[in-house]
C-alpha cells in the first residue's frame, strides 16, 4: 500500500469518528432537553408554563410529560433534517450544518431551563414566574453560539497549492483579462419589481390608492429592484494592477486586490447548491459571488483563512494570468 | 477575454487599442454578440485616454467588427472574426510592402494585376 492509501484510510477512520461524535452531541443535547423537567418533577407542578405573551402571567401551558419530550423531538427533527444529504451535489462536509445546530441547541437548552426555573416549586402553571431576565440571556447565549460556530465551521478551505499553473507572460507585451457573468433571472426580477415600484409612484401622485398602504409597496419594490440589478451582473478585470470584481451596470460595489495581496488563484467549478444559493454567498467555502452554476474564479486573498470565488467566465485563464502577475512581481 | 498590448509598439495608441482588440476577435478571446467592456473601463485597465480608445473603438465599428448599440453598450458585429482575420492580412500585407520599399498603389495595382 502506498502512503496515500493510508491516509485514505487514515481520512475515512477521522470522518467516521466525527460522524459518532456528531451522533453523540445530537443524542446528549436530546437526553438533556428531555431529562431536565424531568430531574425537576418532584418541585414542578403538574403542568408547566411554558408561553408567556409579553406580560408576567402565563397563557399557555403543557403537562410534564409533553414539556419533556417535545423539545427534544422539536431538536431530533433538526438535527435530522440538516444531517440528510438532500442533494447529491452537495459536499460532504458541510460547515452550515454545525452554524444551524450549535445555536438550535443552546437556544433550545436555555428556553428548556428557563420554563423550569420558571415553574420551580409553584403549585400551578398560573403561578409561574416571569422568565424575564433569562430570555435576555437565552438570547446572549444563542449569538455567542453562533459566534463560536461561526469561527469554529469556516477551517481554511483547501490547500493553496492546487492553484491554476502560471500564464505565459511574454516579454514586452501587457496582458489585460476581461470577463463577466449574469443572471437573467435576477435582471427580470429588478426589471418586475422596478416596475412594480413605478407604478405603485403613479398611483400615489394622482392619488388613486390609499398612500399608508402604497408607500410602503413603493419603498420595498425599489429597494429590490436597486438590489436586484446591482448584483444581477458581475464583472472581473485581471491587469497589472491586480484584481477587480465589480457589480452591476454601474460597477459598485467593487472590490479591487492587488497581485500580491493575493496568495493563489484557480479556476473551480461551483454549483448554487454548494455555497448555499444565488447572489453574495457566506459559506464553508467561503466567499462566494454565484450568479449562475459553473466556473468560478477562486483566490485566497494573503493572511486570510477563506476563499473568495466569482462566478465569471473563462476562469481557467483569469486564474493563470493572476499567477503569473503575482509570480513576477 | 484577453487583451495583449505590445509595450515596444511605437504606433499611435488609439491603432495599438484597435489592433489589441482586432487581435482577440480573431483568435476568437469573445464571440459574435459578446458584450465589450465599456470604453470607460477600457480606458481605466489599460490607462489610455477614453477618447482614444474611443477612437480605436469606433475604428473596429468602421471595419465591421464592433456595433455600437444604445443601451446594449458595444458588442461583437456578426462575421467579426472572418473578417477581423483579413484585416490583420491586409495590415501586415501593407506594412511587409512598405518594408520592400513599395507604396499602397502599387500593391492596390499589383492586386489588379493578379489572376487567381
Amino acid at each position: 500500500m502506498t502512503d496515500g492509501d493510508y491516509d485514505k484510510i487514515g481520512r475515512a477512520g477521522r470522518e467516521r469518528t466525527a460522524r459518532w461524535g456528531r451522533a453523540g452531541c445530537v443524542a446528549a443535547v436530546a437526553v438533556l432537553l428531555a431529562g431536565l423537567p424531568w430531574a425537576a418533577r418532584d418541585r414542578l407542578p403538574g403542568r408547566l408554563a411554558t408561553h408567556w405573551s409579553g406580560g408576567a402571567a402565563p397563557d399557555d401551558s403543557m403537562p410534564l410529560w409533553a414539556a419533556a419530550l417535545f423539545p427534544a423531538g422539536l431538536w431530533l427533527l433538526i438535527a435530522l433534517a440538516v444531517s440528510v444529504r438532500w442533494r447529491r451535489s452537495w459536499p460532504a462536509v458541510r460547515p452550515w450544518r454545525t452554524m444551524t445546530l450549535a445555536p438550535t441547541a443552546t437556544a433550545l437548552i436555555g428556553a428548556q431551563a428557563s420554563i423550569v426555573r420558571a415553574n420551580l416549586d409553584r403549585a400551578d402553571w398560573h403561578d409561574a414566574r416571569e422568565p424575564g431576565l433569562d430570555i435576555v440571556l437565552v438570547l446572549a447565549s444563542t449569538a455567542v453560539a453562533v459566534v463560536l460556530a461561526w469561527r469554529v465551521s469556516t477551517r481554511p478551505t483547501r490547500d493553496p497549492a492546487t492553484a491554476t499553473p502560471a500564464l505565459n507572460l511574454p516579454e514586452g507585451e501587457r496582458l489585460v483579462w476581461f470577463s463577466r457573468a449574469a443572471n437573467p433571472w435576477l435582471q427580470l426580477l429588478a426589471a418586475l419589481t422596478g416596475l412594480i415600484a413605478v407604478g405603485a409612484l403613479v398611483a400615489l401622485a394622482v392619488g388613486l390608492a390609499d398612500p399608508a398602504g402604497l408607500w410602503p409597496v413603493c419603498g420595498g419594490c425599489a429597494v429590490a429592484s436597486l438590489a436586484g440589478a446591482a448584483f444581477s451582473s458581475v464583472q472581473a478585470k485581471v491587469s497589472e494592477a491586480g484584481l477587480d470584481v465589480s457589480f452591476g451596470p454601474l460597477g459598485w460595489p467593487a472590490r479591487h486586490w492587488a497581485p500580491d495581496a493575493i496568495e493563489s488563484a484557480r479556476a473551480e467549478h461551483r454549483l448554487p447548491s454548494q455555497v448555499g444559493g444565488w447572489g453574495f454567498r457566506l459559506s464553508g467555502l467561503g466567499t462566494t459571488v454565484m450568479l449562475r452554476a459553473g466556473d468560478c474564479l477562486v483566490i485566497r486573498p494573503r493572511g486570510r483563512r477563506a476563499d473568495f470565488a466569482v462566478s465569471v467566465d473563462d476562469a481557467e485563464r483569469g486564474a493563470a494570468l493572476l499567477n503569473a502577475l503575482r509570480r513576477r512581481d | 477575454m484577453l487583451l495583449r498590448l505590445d509595450t515596444t509598439d511605437t504606433r499611435p495608441l488609439h491603432e495599438q487599442v484597435a489592433a489589441a482588440i482586432r487581435r482577440a476577435v480573431a483568435e476568437g478571446e469573445c464571440r459574435a454578440g459578446d458584450r465589450l467592456p465599456s470604453a470607460r473601463h477600457l480606458s481605466a485597465t489599460l490607462d489610455i485616454n477614453v477618447n482614444t480608445v474611443l477612437r480605436g473603438l469606433r475604428e473596429l465599428r468602421d471595419e465591421g467588427l464592433l456595433e455600437f448599440r444604445r443601451g446594449r453598450g458595444i458588442t461583437v458585429a456578426e462575421g467579426a472574426a472572418g473578417r477581423s482575420g483579413l484585416q490583420i492580412k491586409v495590415r501586415e500585407l501593407i506594412a511587409e510592402a512598405s518594408r520592400l520599399g513599395y507604396s499602397r498603389t502599387d500593391l492596390i495595382d499589383m492586386i489588379r494585376g493578379t489572376t487567381a
